[in-house]
């Protein structure tokens, strides 16, 4: 299955972007190449974006890209449809900066009785 | 009152990529690798478990469990069970022996909370693995990780505990160990148990039906548990919560995350349940000590991310 999960992100050279949030005022978070967006953010101390598993499987850290380019992994398609992930809308663990990005915080709502699996 | 199922026998579970997932729960976890099949399943176990496999890993688009099987005492009794679930209402779907390797056929269900389940008698039996089962040693050699004992049981999210309850009770011989009630009567967590333990299945009330939050697997000792912790930091793993106890069954845990974002605990000790026990019941506003005994609030992680 091709899922990019095997591409060795090692062995590009690390590099470092910044990560802001569409029209706020708020500073934003430096996020290295090698590291996920989510990840990132936390190891800024920062709460912009809710964090969940951390592995593409729950959803939370749902996000839009605005602007910006970036590598991603194989993330859940219970929440992320083929379409949304090509117009952007991903999960910001899944997800690797390769420019500074610009992002907006989606988090799912709760599907009462849907079936999506 | 018994009707011959006997334990959690395995669990089915989705992951994105199954190299990561192996690293998580062979190399971490340190279930042993028993067997793959031609569809790409790997199949794992515990050490001192005495079937051949108890976790199967499926790699998928998504993340989730497909389903978890309770294996019964013979196939008279699968025969029995399979007119109960039709009485009760369940379709049920008899999948073919070895569809699983080393399986015999399975009763397939969906119970009303949304969660497949299976009943199945037949499985290869290998040994605990790496003892004989003569004058055996106390434990093998050549174990990795945080080196589990066993797969325990499972939490899941899902609709209409009511019925549920009923199904497991009443059609499969359940006992409501511990629950979960609101001011108003309202169960919103239950733990059953087909044994002496405390919780061989549990529910949590959730709108969203069929929702996986974890699989659990157990660990002899606290220094264990603390020992995982340890593990989980240095191999940068995902953590959810711990260590520490819940107020519910008792049992001192850590949960974590696979490389899909299923949860995972491991966990020791815990309490015993009887057939002659009431049930032991957690009033609802006391759900953060319920759950967390030491933080004594909830984490919203803990109660929102599901597969």
């Amino acid at each position: 299955m091709n899922n990019n999960n095997h591409t060795c992100l090692e062995q590009e050279t690390v590099t470092e972007h910044l990560i802001t949030l569409n029209a706020t005022e708020q500073d934003g978070f430096r996020a290295k190449s090698d590291v996920s967006v989510l990840v990132a953010m936390e190891r800024a101390g920062q709460h912009l974006i809710p964090v969940g598993c951390r592995g593409g499987g729950c959803g939370k850290c749902r996000i839009h890209v605005l602007q910006g380019e970036y590598f991603s992994k194989r993330m859940s398609r219970a929440w992320i449809s083929p379409e949304q992930e090509s117009a952007g809308t991903v999960l910001a663990c899944r997800i690797f900066a390769r420019g500074d990005l610009v992002i907006e915080p989606d988090p799912p709502e709760i599907r009462p009785q849907s079936q999506t699996k | 009152m018994k009707k011959g199922v006997m334990r959690p026998g395995h669990v089915q579970i989705r992951v994105l990529d199954m190299d990561e997932a192996l690293k998580h729960y062979v190399d971490l976890l340190g279930l042993i690798e028993m067997d793959r099949d031609d569809q790409g399943r790997v199949y794992l176990k515990g050490w001192t478990e005495v079937d051949k496999f108890s976790v199967v890993l499926r790699e998928a688009d998504q993340a989730g469990m497909d389903f978890m099987g309770f294996k019964c005492l013979d196939e008279d009794v699968l025969d029995n069970l399979h007119q109960d679930l039709k009485a009760f209402g369940c379709e049920v779907e008899e999948v073919p022996e070895g569809e699983l390797k080393d399986c015999g056929r399975r009763l397939r269900f969906v119970a009303p909370s949304g969660h497949a389940f299976e009943l199945y008698a037949t499985k290869k039996q290998t040994g605990k693995w790496g003892l004989s089962n003569r004058n055996p040693e106390a434990w093998p050699r050549g174990l990795q990780g945080m080196k589990a004992t066993r797969f325990d049981h499972c939490l899941l999210y899902g609709v209409d505990l009511d019925k549920t309850l009923e199904l497991f009770r009443d059609v499969l011989g359940f006992d409501l160990a511990e629950q979960v009630l609101t001011p108003d009567g309202k169960r919103v967590a239950q733990f059953l148990t087909a044994s002496m333990k405390a919780h061989d299945i549990a529910f949590i009330d959730h709108p969203e039906p069929g929702m996986f939050h974890h699989a659990s697997f157990f660990l002899d000792t606290w220094e264990d548990v603390l020992r995982a912790a340890d593990l989980i930091s240095m191999t940068d793993t995902s953590i959810d919560i711990g260590p520490t106890r819940h107020g519910l069954t008792h049992g001192k845990t850590i949960y974590f995350f696979d490389p899909s974002g299923n949860r995972t605990e491991v966990f020791c000790g815990g309490d015993y349940h009887y057939p002659d026990h009431e049930p032991v019941t957690w009033d609802a506003d006391e759900l953060g000590k319920a759950i967390f005994y030491h933080d004594r609030q909830l984490n919203e992680r803990f109660l929102t991310a599901l597969t």
